[in-house]
């Protein structure tokens, strides 16, 4: 007999606005129907009555977390479609706020994924190396989210040589820490237990989806828009795509921890190349926007962000079209939630790091007699609690056995 | 894949029924017709190995144009392929059924542009509140025009001031 679930409109884990129906067998997901556009705030109309430079402000407020990809994104397609050449020492201080921006979000999601599993210990560590990250920002750009570092044609604001010295020692601090929670992460034989062959989901599948970011690597299929789209300073600087091979949960996380440690190397780089640069020279005029049309990519750090703008002439976008990653990877649910438990659901669901958020509560329908009852939050994550506490018992008996 | 090779070959295919154009050594644009518009979908995806990105629509007035862009990830260029869907009843095959990764784009067309998308397996509104009305597509040309026009008839000469960047009259809200 099949169960229908659902959860939303709010995510459990991420607090954001998103409704997924899941039809159980028991405790076994076998269907799933999702709702998104709970939020929906027509931020693509509200660009055509911007200038062009009024419009990043407003699609960096698109998300609170990747506040510095989508206007990355948006001025390489204006940039594409002026075809202007950036200054160096822009697309330096570019490829520094943007990687600054990588390692705060795949913190924020390792904390909020430990918390649901019931690791609140690595929940606090996480959020505690995060600090720095954002306090850097602060002092970088003048905010913790928001920096509004983009232009058309460059950065609004230059890093000091001052403030240096101070991003190299946040780096070296939470290269060390990385590296320990990220030993912690791999060691730990409960979080092999209750994510390892979880919400798997393979590269074919990644492929006809259209999958991105470290949810498309995490099962070995090779995209980077850095790499693969270069922008800016990121052909000047050596990193590497990390890439993982079963696409489960497990591999998610090892994805985003590793890639921590790229890109405090691509700053490093980067701060070592902007010595060779005139101070002050970040930003290229553009005096009008010819008619025509503009693609921009840059990998954010849920995957790869894709802004179309079209121009009449004008000072305004004729049209402007935001493609958030999370538009792809949510629509992977569909598949790899099938199988697995109710328990490791919001997991599953909040693996591909959604940006639109969490649920507050989920009903369970059953179809036999019609009843409906309603979990909270809570409920949600007491069941992931419950699991890896039972999973944690096991493995400390089968120790004490041996 | 390389470019040149991209563009001789859906040349070689499709012939008269496609228009290529190359922007920039990044960007590749293909014109296509109505009727091929599936097929060519399909030989990027399949034959020539592109990936899936995303679409995108833009109203014209007369019609509707509807792209979808495929990367070539190894070589560093996009080929954006475009058809015109006209008005009044602007309907195209659906790509969805070749890459089930098309389903939300097409969908969200649907709901902004009334674009109808023939054999997609679940039109449905992906973005929209359920209490919008079922025949209100935000996005297209008429509606935008409209609504313009209604807000300024409606709010009278303090709207009409608003808008205009001026404080508007009467007691600060």
């Amino acid at each position: 007999m099949v169960k229908k679930i659902p959860i939303g409109p709010f995510h459990p884990i991420l607090e954001e606005p998103e409704f997924f129906e899941l039809h159980v067998d028991g405790e076994r997901v076998v269907g799933i129907d999702i709702t998104i556009g709970w939020s929906h705030r027509g931020i693509e109309l509200l660009s055509e009555h911007k200038t062009w430079d009024q419009v990043p402000f407003l699609v960096e407020r698109i998300c609170g977390i990747c506040s510095c990809s989508h206007p990355y994104a948006y001025v390489k397609a204006v940039e594409d479609l002026c075809g202007v050449e950036v200054p160096l020492r822009a697309q330096f201080i570019r490829c520094i706020a943007a990687e600054l921006e990588r390692l705060h979000s795949h913190l924020l999601w390792t904390g909020l994924a430990g918390h649901f599993l019931g690791y609140n210990t690595v929940f606090m560590w996480t959020w505690r190396f995060r600090e720095p990250v954002l306090d850097v920002l602060e002092a970088v750009t003048g905010n913790r989210n928001h920096y509004a570092v983009m232009k058309p044609g460059g950065v609004r604001r230059d890093i000091p040589q001052e403030e240096i010295p101070n991003i190299l020692k946040m780096l070296g601090d939470l290269e060390k820490n990385n590296d320990l929670l990220t030993k912690a992460i791999v060691d730990d034989p409960v979080i092999h237990a209750r994510t390892k062959g979880v919400g798997v989901f393979n590269k074919a599948q990644c492929r006809l989806y259209g999958a991105l970011g470290p949810t498309a690597r995490s099962a070995g299929y090779d995209i980077d828009a850095r790499r693969d789209h270069p922008m800016d300073a990121y052909d000047k600087v050596k990193f590497d795509v990390i890439l993982c091979e079963h696409g489960d949960v497990f591999d998610k996380a090892v994805v985003r921890q590793l890639e921590n440690f790229e890109s405090i190397k691509i700053i490093r780089q980067c701060l070592k190349l902007l010595e060779d640069t005139k101070p002050g020279d970040i930003c290229a005029e553009i005096h009008e926007v010819p008619p025509g049309e503009g693609l921009g990519v840059y990998e954010a750090p849920r995957g790869e962000v894709l802004h179309y703008v079209r121009s009449n002439g004008g000072n305004m976008p004729m049209r402007h079209k935001v493609r958030a990653p999370s538009f792809n990877n949510i629509l992977t649910n569909e598949l790899s939630v099938l199988g697995n438990t109710v328990a490791d659901a919001g997991l599953i669901t909040a693996a591909v790091d959604p940006c639109y958020s969490c649920t507050e509560r989920m009903g369970v329908v059953d179809l036999r007699d019609g009843s409906r009852r309603t979990l909270t939050e809570a409920d949600l994550v007491r069941l992931s609690h419950e699991k890896t506490e039972e999973i944690r018992k096991r493995i400390a008996a089968d120790r004490g056995n041996g | 894949m390389e470019r040149e090779e991209v563009k001789k070959r859906i040349a070689a295919k499709f012939g008269a029924k496609v228009k290529i154009e190359e922007r920039s050594p990044r960007r590749v644009y293909v014109y296509a017709e109505n009727e091929i518009w599936t097929d060519l979908a399909r030989f990027l995806f399949d034959d020539l190995d592109a990936r899936f990105d995303t679409g995108a629509a833009v109203d014209d007035r007369d019609g509707v144009e509807v792209m979808f862009f495929f990367p070539f990830d190894r070589e560093h260029y996009y080929v954006t392929i475009k058809t015109f869907a006209a008005k009044p009843n602007p309907t195209l095959n659906s790509i969805s059924p070749i890459i089930p990764g098309a389903k939300w784009i097409e969908r969200e067309m649907f709901e902004m542009y009334e674009v109808n998308f023939r054999n997609h397996p679940d039109l449905r509104p992906v973005l929209r509140a359920d209490t919008r009305p079922a025949d209100f597509y935000p996005a297209k040309r008429e509606v935008k025009d409209s609504h313009e026009t209604v807000r300024e008839r409606d709010d009278g000469e303090t709207r009409a001031d608003e808008t205009a960047g001026r404080a508007p009259k009467g007691k600060n809200p």
